[in-house]
């Protein structure tokens, strides 16, 4: 197992139970800068265990620190507004708003988004605005979804969604972005853009923790790979050590008995 | 009681309820907060007002909380008790605020039914507590000492009768014109024939139903109205042409809310302006034709006629309302108001985006009540005299039926869906003097029957009301500079 | 001459529970697997309730033909079959089409508002908003009035006749005996449960749960004890505690009515074909569609169902109160919610065990408190749910 020395992200002893189930139990996980692949088996606890970090369950036991500062049990607003941000597995796009506003929404420190200053301050949050568009201006033509920025997000489809939901992460401009399966029901020309935006990204300076299933997209992409097994770390490591780990191959034969 | 007087009533009473409707509008409409318990905060911006404009020992009668007497607070300044009624009302809209804070913060995490209940439950009870504690506010007794601000400076007028009619007559007439500009913008791209089946099928409807009526004996419906005569087959001739003619009109063209504008102000005028044309034709009469079209100036109002109490209140409730439009228009066409639609759509959203969700949905229901508070207050001042009865849980089932009519999260639907719904519910009232009255009852329940059967109905053919969900634009401005 | 304490107002509790269970099994079925927060499931109660009425007294609604009227018995068992089609009305002709529409959960929450304003109105119409009783034998109350004395227990059953209050009966029980009813009577309930619960594997789904069936024997033989071993009455004179506890033959009809149906509903969701549609579609309707579950005829069951027993409930309410109005299913919704919620909405026994729980703390309350509380009874069942709400948003029993 590589130690990572400088990380971001540093996951201890995570435990979550629902019930008399124990879908995480005694997790750590460290998390450094660049792009790192999140794989296991289904059921495995990788939903769960995003969920606990950026706040949308409450871990039951455990302690998750972001950019040295803890944020075990904080709301999923305030990880957020720390620089931890997460996209959905299932594309959670508003429907009856427009992907320009879907886009808009995101930036964090908009003036205009406190009561007070919308009310009495309408000439500063203007100016806000402003640079507020035109950055989701930027960011819908960076994911060439800006056809479609006055249509309703309820009209697009499936993968204009994937594109949507990112571009939404992305604009909060975030210092870690958690990927819950970015890439599932998404065709491979689409596949390969994303993963040309991630890379593009990453130069940029944006770190990744990215859930994904496909072991050969994790292999191409990642220069780390941690495998959950049972709502444990089973490994972690370079990609190509990690796949010929006997633990893994057999967690995942396991599952397919 | 003149027809102007009743249309200055009715004009009242669907501004306070399109206020209240306003304040349902930013927790339902655009945040997306199921809150049954809305008329609470329109009975504590009542109470409230009333509680803190009263002097105190007015009345025997009245064992409740001594009032602060805010409304003599500030006798020595003109227009003081103005000033201090407006105190008491903000003081009502804080504590309507304050009240559905107390409420919002344990609820407003649950699921979206479950705030329905529990809601519609707190209000519920509140009722219950108004209602039974004699020393809170006099209980079921209520309180008839309600100050109604400026009351004493009304009726007002020149002295001169000329130049009155022209001060509050002109105004009505521009109104009305401008109203009828309005409509006919909007009536525009019918077209010419279906605008005449149309005019003709609301023309023989009306007909119809003038016949029908003309012919009851003692405004009193018997049986004999059914029997086949000669009036009643040419009421049914004209019911049967005003269908056909109707349908002919829906199936040449697609503006039906055109349609639908055309008829209501054919309806309006022959209502308004019918009976008084009749009586100028027929007798020479004038006077009840210049009442209605100079709504604004009432003659009565001392020697010389002019603006009575009643009139100007409804334009001070005016001035809310559009002082209220104005203000949640500035609020949802902001990145604010972004925010509070996110939230609608899929709290999840914003929230992992790092919004806090939690404080805008509070600051949402708080100002939502405060408007409801507001339009109590108003009710109280309308009324003069207010009791727990009057803010039963169907005043929020109202609410969401007019909302719901006029467009869900549209400001302007709100005001047209509050119109069409007590046009509805009172505007029919009149048909009660054709029945016996000992059917009152009857024609109340039936009233609501109808009104609980168009919301199932709207909701299925048409859940995003007449006017459907606005459109919204932050106002940019020119380098930034903006304001209403 | 004792009087009314807290055992009776546990009574009383128990039996405002009963009542509130009948409607409580209703909402939770529509809720769960109909999915509709059913805001008309209190006036779907008066409902049922004015039904009965229209068979049992035709005189006392105008557009009622008069035909002298059925006995209540009949009355009420046709104006509950009657109402179970009207439930298939409001499914047919209302929830079915919203539903294939998609409507999300506030549409049906508003749409469910809209009947209910419907139905109430049919009925102001139709009979209007005074109080009104059903035509049937007036039940006299008889108070058993429980005395404590140095030598054991004594009980007096009293009924007033024509003004004057009469004795019925009174017998006694020594100290010996009263201990031996108490722990035979436990032993036998613990003994059953223990029994019950003996055969049971993982997979065992029991009609009846070990508990319930415990609790239940260990009454039955209490009773029995009680009768067998009745002995002389004690000189009540030197009571050291005594309690009037108020029964009538009502109370029996409600518990026993009410414990069938509850048994009825219990062998329908878990011992037939449709109660496993059902389940199964309140687990997951998507994935029972596809399994083959004809969703259209479970949601038609749960309508009819629940409309059966919000009537039986209507039926309840009017007769053991004495008065029908049309406020009357509105006033029972909050405690119904309050049950469904606390309960646990896709757990109908977790909603009995409220309905109890709440029935008994309102009444229980109400006799606790001063008496100026009196008038916040609903208050009460509406204080815990909040207080459940906070403490566990997703219920007591909540869908985990």
């Amino acid at each position: 197992m590589t130690e990572i020395h400088n990380p971001i992200l540093d996951v201890q002893g995570l435990e979550k139970h629902f019930g008399g189930i124990t879908a995480i139990g005694g997790l750590d996980m460290r998390v450094g800068e660049g792009i790192t692949g999140l794989i296991g088996p289904n059921g495995a606890g990788k939903t769960t265990f995003f969920n606990c970090v950026t706040g949308a369950l409450t871990p039951d036991a455990g302690r998750v620190e972001f950019a040295d500062g803890d944020i075990t049990g904080k709301r999923p607003s305030a990880v957020a507004q720390e620089g931890l941000v997460r996209t959905f597995q299932i594309p959670r796009e508003l429907p009856e708003m427009t992907v320009r506003e879907n886009l808009q929404l995101a930036p964090r420190g908009q003036s205009g988004e406190r009561l007070t200053q919308a009310w009495l301050r309408g000439d500063e949050f203007a100016t806000d605005e402003v640079r507020v568009r035109e950055k989701a201006t930027e960011m819908a033509e960076f994911l060439e979804i800006d056809h479609v920025l006055d249509a309703k997000a309820g009209t697009l489809s499936g993968g204009q969604r994937k594109l949507l939901e990112l571009a939404r992460v992305l604009l909060t401009e975030p210092d870690m972005i958690l990927l819950d399966e970015p890439l599932a029901g998404v065709n491979p020309t689409l596949e390969q853009k994303i993963l040309d935006r991630i890379h593009d990204l990453e130069s940029q300076g944006y770190s990744f923790l990215f859930i994904e299933h496909d072991i050969d997209v994790i292999m191409e992409t990642c220069e780390r790979v941690v495998v959950m097994h049972q709502g444990q770390v089973l490994t972690s490591g370079e990609p190509a050590d990690v796949k010929s780990d006997d633990r893994v191959i057999e967690a995942y034969l396991g599952e397919e008995v | 009681m003149a027809l102007a007087d009743f249309f200055i009533s009715l004009l009242t009473f669907v501004t306070i309820y399109s206020l209240f409707g306003l304040g349902l509008n930013v927790k339902f409409g655009f945040t997306g907060l199921i809150d049954f318990g809305h008329v609470a905060y329109f009975m504590i911006g009542a109470y409230v007002t009333v509680f803190v404009a009263m002097p105190a020992g007015l009345s025997e009668t009245y064992e409740g909380l001594t009032g602060l007497g805010l409304a003599t607070a500030f006798a020595g300044v003109p227009g003081g008790d103005l000033l201090g009624w407006l105190v008491a009302l903000v003081v009502g809209m804080a504590a309507a605020a304050l009240v559905s804070l107390l409420v919002g913060i344990p609820t407003i995490r649950l699921r979206e039914d479950y705030l329905a209940i529990t809601a519609l439950g707190i209000a519920t009870i509140l009722n219950a507590v108004f209602h039974n504690e004699r020393w809170l506010f006099n209980g079921a007794f209520g309180i008839r000492e309600v100050h109604e601000p400026l009351s004493g400076v009304f009726p007002i007028g020149t002295g001169s009768f000329q130049l009155n009619l022209l001060l509050f007559g002109l105004p009505s007439v521009a109104i009305l014109g401008y109203a009828a500009y309005r409509t006919a913008k909007v009536v525009r791209p019918l077209g010419v024939r279906p605008a005449l089946l149309g005019t003709g099928a609301t023309l023989a409807l009306a007909g119809s139903v003038v016949f029908v009526i003309t012919t009851m004996t003692g405004l009193v419906v018997d049986l004999g109205v059914l029997a086949l005569n000669v009036d009643n087959t040419i009421a049914f001739v004209l019911l049967v042409g005003s269908v056909v003619a109707g349908r002919a009109a829906l199936t040449e063209t697609d503006h039906i809310g055109a349609l639908l504008a055309l008829a209501s102000a054919l309806l309006f005028t022959l209502w308004y302006l019918g009976q008084p044309l009749v009586a100028l034709v027929a007798d020479g009469e004038t006077a009840d034709l210049l009442l209605n079209l100079f709504w604004l100036y009432d003659a009565t109002a001392g020697s010389a006629g002019g603006l009575d109490y009643d009139r100007f209140f409804f334009l001070f409730t005016l001035a809310f309302l559009v002082g209220a439009y104005l203000w949640v228009e500035r609020t949802v066409n902001s990145p604010y108001g972004r925010v509070l639609r996110a939230v609608r759509e899929d709290e999840s959203v914003p929230e992992a985006l790092g919004k806090p969700t939690f404080r805008y949905k509070i600051q949402s229901l708080m100002f939502g009540s405060a408007l409801a508070g507001a339009a109590g207050g108003l009710w109280a001042a309308n009324i003069g005299f207010i009791d727990p009865t009057q803010f039963a849980s169907t005043v929020t089932f109202f609410a969401y039926t007019a909302v719901i009519i006029g467009g869900t999260a549209n400001n302007r639907g709100v005001v047209l869906g509050t119109a069409v719904f007590w046009v509805i519910n009172s505007g029919t009232r009149f048909l009660d003097d054709f029945f016996p009255s000992e059917y009152a009852q009857q024609l109340a329940a039936l009233r609501l029957i109808l009104i609980g059967a168009l919301l199932i109905v709207i909701l299925y053919y048409r859940p995003e009301g007449m006017l459907g969900e606005q459109d919204y634009d932050i106002n940019l401005g020119r380098g930034g500079a903006s304001d209403d | 001459m004792a009087s009314a304490g807290l055992l009776d107002a546990l009574l009383q509790g128990l039996i405002t529970g009963m009542i509130i269970a009948a409607g409580a099994l209703g909402l939770s079925l529509i809720y769960s697997i109909a999915e509709v927060p059913n805001f008309a499931h209190g006036d779907m109660i008066t409902i049922g309730a004015y039904l009965a009425l229209a068979l049992n007294k035709p005189g006392a609604i105008p557009f009622v033909p008069e035909f002298g009227g059925l006995p209540l018995i009949a009355a009420g068992v046709l104006g509950v079959a009657v109402a179970g089609s009207t439930g298939a009305i409001y499914e047919v002709a209302i929830f079915r089409r919203f539903r294939s529409k998609g409507a999300d959960l506030i549409t049906m929450v508003i749409v469910s508002l809209g009947l209910a304003l419907v139905l109430r109105n049919v009925v102001l119409f139709l009979v209007g908003s005074g109080n009104i009783n059903y035509d049937t034998e007036r039940v006299t109350n008889t108070n058993v009035e429980l005395y404590l004395t140095g030598n054991g227990l004594s009980v007096q059953t009293v009924q007033r006749q024509a003004g004057d209050l009469v004795t019925l009966g009174e017998w006694g029980y020594g100290w010996l005996s009263l201990l031996a009813i108490v722990v035979v009577a436990a032993a036998v309930g613990v003994g059953v449960y223990r029994w019950r619960s003996d055969d049971a594997s993982f997979e065992t789904v029991h009609l009846v749960s070990p508990r319930v069936f415990g609790v239940a024997s260990g009454i039955v033989a209490l009773a029995a004890l009680a009768t067998v071993l009745q002995g002389a009455p004690h000189t009540i004179d030197a009571a050291v505690w005594s309690t009037s506890v108020g029964v009538s033959i009502k109370y029996g009809v409600i518990i026993g009515l009410t414990l069938v149906t509850m048994l009825a509903m219990n062998l329908l969701l878990k011992g037939t074909k449709t109660g496993r549609a059902m389940r199964a579609t309140a687990d997951n309707m998507a994935l029972a569609e596809i399994r083959g579950v004809n969703i259209n005829r479970v949601q038609l069951v749960v309508w009819v169902l629940a409309a059966l027993l919000t009537a039986l409930a209507g039926v309840l309410t009017g007769w053991f109160a004495s008065n029908l109005n049309p406020n009357m299913g509105f006033s029972l919704l909050l405690p119904i919610f309050a049950a469904v919620i606390m309960g646990g909405i896709t757990s109908p026994y977790g909603a009995v065990l409220a309905s109890l729980i709440i029935g008994v703390s309102m009444d229980v309350g109400v006799f606790l408190l001063p008496a100026e509380f009196a008038t916040y009874r609903t208050a009460i069942a509406f204080v815990i749910l909040i207080g459940v709400l906070l403490v566990k948003p997703e219920g007591l029993w909540g869908d985990v």
